[in-house]
Formats: structure tokens, sequence, C-alpha cells
């Protein structure tokens, strides 16, 4: 088993949730995800992104919107649809349980 | 100064570098091959080629440029990352790999590994084999029944080549995902990549531009002389395996009929129907059994040995399985050579020599009454060929028949018995050891086609010549089964040999009449003049008694 590959895992399954928990926040258009994203260090490239992007649209999570941009093609901005907002609260009830969890689990050896 | 290739991403022109542009072409379609599988694929592909060229304005934007260039490139695949990070592995039902599943495999020709059109290699990466054994196949095929050219040249035109790396892959049976692609596509730069660097580096230093000019230009003579060269090669490919095929043959007849082919005395026949292969018969004949038969074998086959390594050595070389040692097949196959042309000029010389002298031999027979019917069915027949071994005996089919006008009154058959050897004794040795046997039964005749001579006196041009001589007024009917024993026979009608038979023949003054012969080409003149002639001969006969 490689290090490599749980790591990636791990941060492959949050990574749904925190894109949803950007666009929660405010509108985005790709690259701005991206930034983000790459600012926490929860990805190196963006290949990883649009995959992800476009599954999340096509089940119904995301919408999106064109507009023009100065430098380059038209972008697409991205915001949570309604159902993407359920989701997006469910996910982070679930995130919140994970944690707790984690984390008791993982200091109670401290305790010992 | 860079060459420049437009590329239009999501609706925006790009000048690229030429170095660029094949990086990104080929590092765009690694992307799209490992998407186009995937839900929504098209949309991803879209979305990233708007990305990139939104990095690609802002680039040009940044650095004040017009073109693309290679650290451009490096740079968006450094941003966007490796084409297998596009893959969406949190899925469902993961793919394992993008594309035709593994194991489906397709038939295409390898022009990568080719002698001629890569149907060989082709085949051999269908079949998962070394591609030496399938060009086996075919070269047997091709020498023993010809069938592998035409099969060959059909496979030729009906496979397609592999083109793209994807082909390539499937031609081996390789799944055709992302990682054995890029693999495969990684292979084929690192080759290209190699030979740029090193035409670069050849490039380097030269400094003046008119020399880099002239070095361009022999570059592009010298691609130019490659690429006539492979066309070259391949035709004579084409052609070295026809030669092969001819040449096969040949050897294949030559190794047969060795010594005799080399020494054709006179129009021998050299296949012989009932088994007797190719004239060894003659060879034994004319040679004996002895010293000269050995020298003219081990000759002929060291004189062959060279002609069969180089023919190894080329077929070796094909195959791409060079010998160990080039230049001693040479020196071993030259020598031979020059020995067994050697052999093969002294055993001859020695053999001719034994035709040196010629000495004739009579035999004379009186023969009872004055009418004759000639045959030759006293032996088994022969079968037309000029010898043939018997026991202990040669027997040689060299017997002609001629009639003449006897002065004498009664009848005869004179035997004339030829042969040549090395002195007059020899040939005169051989000249009496004739056995020509014949019969009289009343008027029937009986003579063979053949005579036979001992087996070691060998045959040195015995010839036998039979004269009928006929007084005037006797008869002959001539069966026909001498048929072939006649030669030249004079008569009144000029007939030729061949007409005269089945017929019966009457001795007159002016030589031989037909007695039943429906339509004569009869020659008033010449007729006369052999009048004249014989009365002449009679005068010339009276005087001297």
């Amino acid at each position: 088993m490689k290090i490599d590959n749980t790591k990636a895992q791990m941060r492959k399954g949050i990574l749904e949730y925190c894109i949803l928990g950007i666009l929660d926040s405010s509108d985005a258009y790709a690259s701005d995800i991206i930034d983000q994203l790459k600012e926490a260090k929860l990805i190196v490239v963006e290949g990883t992104l649009y995959p992800l992007l476009t599954r999340l649209k096509n089940a119904g999570l995301l919408e999106y919107r064109w507009e023009e941009s100065s430098s380059g093609p038209p972008r697409k901005y991205y915001s949570l649809s309604d159902s993407g907002r359920a989701f997006q609260k469910e996910l982070k009830m679930t995130w919140e349980e994970l944690q707790s969890a984690v984390t008791i689990l993982t200091t109670r050896p401290n305790q010992s | 100064m860079n060459k420049t290739i437009n590329i239009n991403l999501a609706g925006i022109i790009f000048h690229l570098d030429e170095g660029a542009y094949e990086s990104f072409r080929d590092y765009l379609n690694q992307v799209k091959n490992a998407l186009e599988s995937q839900e929504g694929g098209a949309e991803i592909i879209a979305d990233i080629e708007a990305r990139i060229a939104e990095l690609f304005s802002m680039r040009m934007q940044e650095f004040k440029r017009e073109a693309v260039t290679i650290e451009d490139v490096n740079f968006i695949q450094a941003t966007l990352g490796a084409p297998q990070d596009f893959e969406d592995d949190s899925d469902e039902a993961p793919h394992t790999s993008a594309g035709i599943p593994a194991g489906k495999k397709r038939l295409f020709r390898n022009t990568d590994e080719s002698i001629i059109g890569g149907v060989a290699s082709g085949i051999a990466a269908y079949f998962g084999t070394d591609v030496v054994w399938i060009r086996i196949i075919f070269l047997v095929l091709l020498f023993f029944t010809g069938i592998g050219f035409i099969t060959y040249l059909i496979l030729w035109m009906a496979i397609p080549e592999a083109k793209t790396t994807a082909q390539k892959l499937q031609m081996r049976g390789e799944p055709v995902n992302l990682s054995n692609i890029e693999r495969s596509v990684k292979e084929e730069l690192d080759g290209v990549k190699e030979r740029f660097g090193r035409f670069r580096e050849e490039n380097q230093g030269t400094g003046q531009s008119l020399r880099k000019t002239i070095n361009r230009g022999l570059n592009i003579i010298i691609n130019i002389l490659e690429w006539l060269f492979r066309l070259v090669f391949k035709f004579f490919g084409l052609l070295f395996i026809l030669v092969c095929l001819v040449i096969g043959f040949t050897l294949f007849v030559a190794l047969f009929g060795v010594i005799a082919s080399t020494w054709n005395f006179g129009g021998i026949d050299f296949i012989s129907i009932d088994g007797n292969i190719l004239g060894l018969n003659a060879a034994e004949a004319i040679l004996g059994s002895g010293i000269e038969l050995t020298l003219m074998r081990i000759g002929t086959l060291l004189t062959l040995l060279f002609p069969i390594l180089g023919l190894t050595t080329l077929l070796a070389k094909a195959f791409k399985r060079p010998l160990a040692n080039g230049r001693l097949v040479n020196i071993v196959g030259g020598t031979s050579f020059f020995i067994g042309l050697a052999l093969l000029l002294y055993a001859g010389g020695n053999v001719l020599s034994s035709f040196k002298v010629s000495t004739t031999e009579m035999r004379t027979v009186e023969l009872q009454g004055n009418t004759f019917d000639m045959r030759a069915e006293l032996l088994e027949e022969s079968d037309g060929f000029l010898f043939e071994i018997d026991d202990d005996n040669l027997r040689i089919e060299n017997v002609k028949l001629d009639i003449k006008k006897s002065f004498d009154p009664s009848a005869s058959l004179a035997m004339k018995h030829r042969a040549r050897g090395s002195s007059n004794s020899d040939a005169r040795k051989r000249a009496m050891q004739f056995d020509y046997p014949f019969e009289q039964v009343g008027p029937v005749m009986s003579l063979s086609e053949y005579f036979t001579v001992p087996e070691e006196a060998l045959y040195r041009g015995q010839e036998l010549q039979v004269t009928l001589y006929l007084p005037i007024g006797s008869e002959v009917y001539l069966d026909p089964s001498v048929e072939n024993l006649l030669y030249g026979i004079e008569n009144a009608h000029n007939m030729w040999d061949g007409e005269m038979i089945g017929h019966t023949w009457k001795m007159e003054r002016r030589g031989l009449v037909c007695m039943d012969c429906e339509e004569i080409d009869y020659f008033e003149s010449e007729a006369v003049e052999a009048q004249i002639e014989a009365l002449e001969l009679e005068i010339k006969k009276l005087k001297e008694n």
C-alpha cells in the first residue's frame, strides 16, 4: 500500500465537499475555485478539477452561467443549485461528525 | 527563426512555435484520450481548452509575446497536470483503462520493423511470436509452391498499416489506455529528441549563416537520399525474394544434375523418363566410376559451395540475424570455388584428351537370297536415349543404316565400327569391342537399334554404320521399325528417309526404286543423272577387270 495513493484518496473524498463549500459562500468561476484549492494545498494540478466540476454539474448540484472575460474566452461562473445547497448541508453535517470521530479516535491513545 | 503553426483554442487564434505545437498536440491528444470515454467528456475537454486559451492569453500579455513557445506549453502541463490526473476515478464504477479493452488484438502491418511491407512482423505481433518464424514460413511457401508470394501481396494490400500509437498498441494486444499510449509515445518522442539533439549539436558552433545554410541544404539532400535508399531497398527486397525463388529452384535442379549438366556432349538427353534422373547415366557412361567422376563430383560441389554460402549470408542478413563472420564465408567460399573450378578443369581435360584419336574397324557378312525384309526388332526396344547402362554393359544407341548398290553378285552387310581414344591403339581396342547382334531368317533381316560395349570401355564417340549392299535386281522391304536407323539413303526418287519406310524397294542401275509407292516425286533429270553415274561406275569396274 502506497502512502501517496492513500493521501490522494483522502483528498479526493473531501474535494467535492470543499468545492461545494467554496461555492456556498460566493459564486466563482473555475480559476477562482482552483486558486483557492491550490492555496489551501488541497490540489496540485488543475486537471483534477474539471472532470469533477462537470460531474457535479451533471448531477444537478451545480449551475453555471457564461460571463465575458478580459483576458481570454468567456468563463463559466458556477453557483450552487437548490439541491446542491441541500447536498452541501448534509455533507457539512457528515464532515463534522467525521471530524469529531477522527479527533476522538486519533487522540485517545495519548490519554491512555 | 522559427516556423509557427496557428491553432484555434476555444475560438481564439494562437501562434505556436513548431516544437511547441508538437509537444502541445501530443499533450492535448493524451488528455483527450483520457477524457473521451468519460461521461460528459466532450464538455470537460471544451472547459480545459478554454482554460488553456485563458492561460496562453495571460502569458502572451504578461511576457508581451505573439507566439507560444515550448516554455508556455510546459507551463500548461505543470498547471493542468499529467494526462492521468484528468481521470476521474472517484466514479462509482471506476475505469481500469480507457478505450479499447485489453486482449482485443487487431491485425496491422508493422512498418516499424519491416523488410518489405511489414506483413510478417504484423502477423508475428498478432500471434505474439518471433517474426523470424513467420518469415521462414513465408519463404518456405515461396520456394516450394510460390503461394507465399501471392499471399504476401494480398496481405500487403489487405492489412492496414499501424499508423497511430493506439493502432500500434492494438497490434500487440496491449490495452489502449493512457499509460500505455504515453509510454509508447514517449519512446517515439525520445527517438525524435535524440536525433534532433544530435542534429543541433552538429550544427552548433558553425556560426556563419552561410555554413548553416549549406548544412541545412546537405541535410535535406541526405534526407532525400535516405528516403530514396529506403525505397530502393524495399524494391530490392522484393526483387531479392524473386531472385531467391529462381536461384533456389536452379540450385535444386543443378544439385541433381550436377555432373552431367556441366558436360553436354553432342546433345545428350539429361532427363530420363523412367527414374534415371538428369543424365546420371551419361555421367557414368562418359566418366566411368573412376577418379574423373569423383573429381568432377567434388569439383562441382566445391564450386557450388560459394553461391550457396553467399545466399545463406544474404538470407541471414534479410532476417537481421547476420552470420558470425562474413569474411570467413567469403574466404572459404572463394577458395572452394577456385579449387572446385581447378578440379573440374583437370578432370574435364583428362576426359577430353581421351577423345583425341578416332579409328574405324570393318566387318562384313555375306547374306543369303536376294529379297530382304529389314526390321529392327531383335532386341528389346530402347527408350530413345543415347546411353543406357545394362548390367555390365553400356548400351549406345548410335546406329545408322544405309543401303548401297553391290557390285558383287550376292548381298552383304557391312558394319563399320567407329571409336575414339587417347591413342591409336586405345581407339582400335575400343572399336573391336562392339557387340551388335543381327539375325537372318529367310528374307527377314533382324537388326537392333543399339549396340553394346563393355561398361569399362566408356563412351568415346562410338558409332556404328551398317550398310546393306544389294546387287542389282534384289529387293528390300523397309519395316517401320527401322525408321530410327535410316540415315540419308539415296534413292532414285530423292525421297526422305522417313518416306521410305513401309515400302518395298528394288535395286536398279539408277539406284533404289520404289515398287509400291502410289505417288512418286519423280525428278527426270535427277533420275537420268543417277543412271549415268551408275553406268560410269560399271564401265570403270569393267575396265579394272
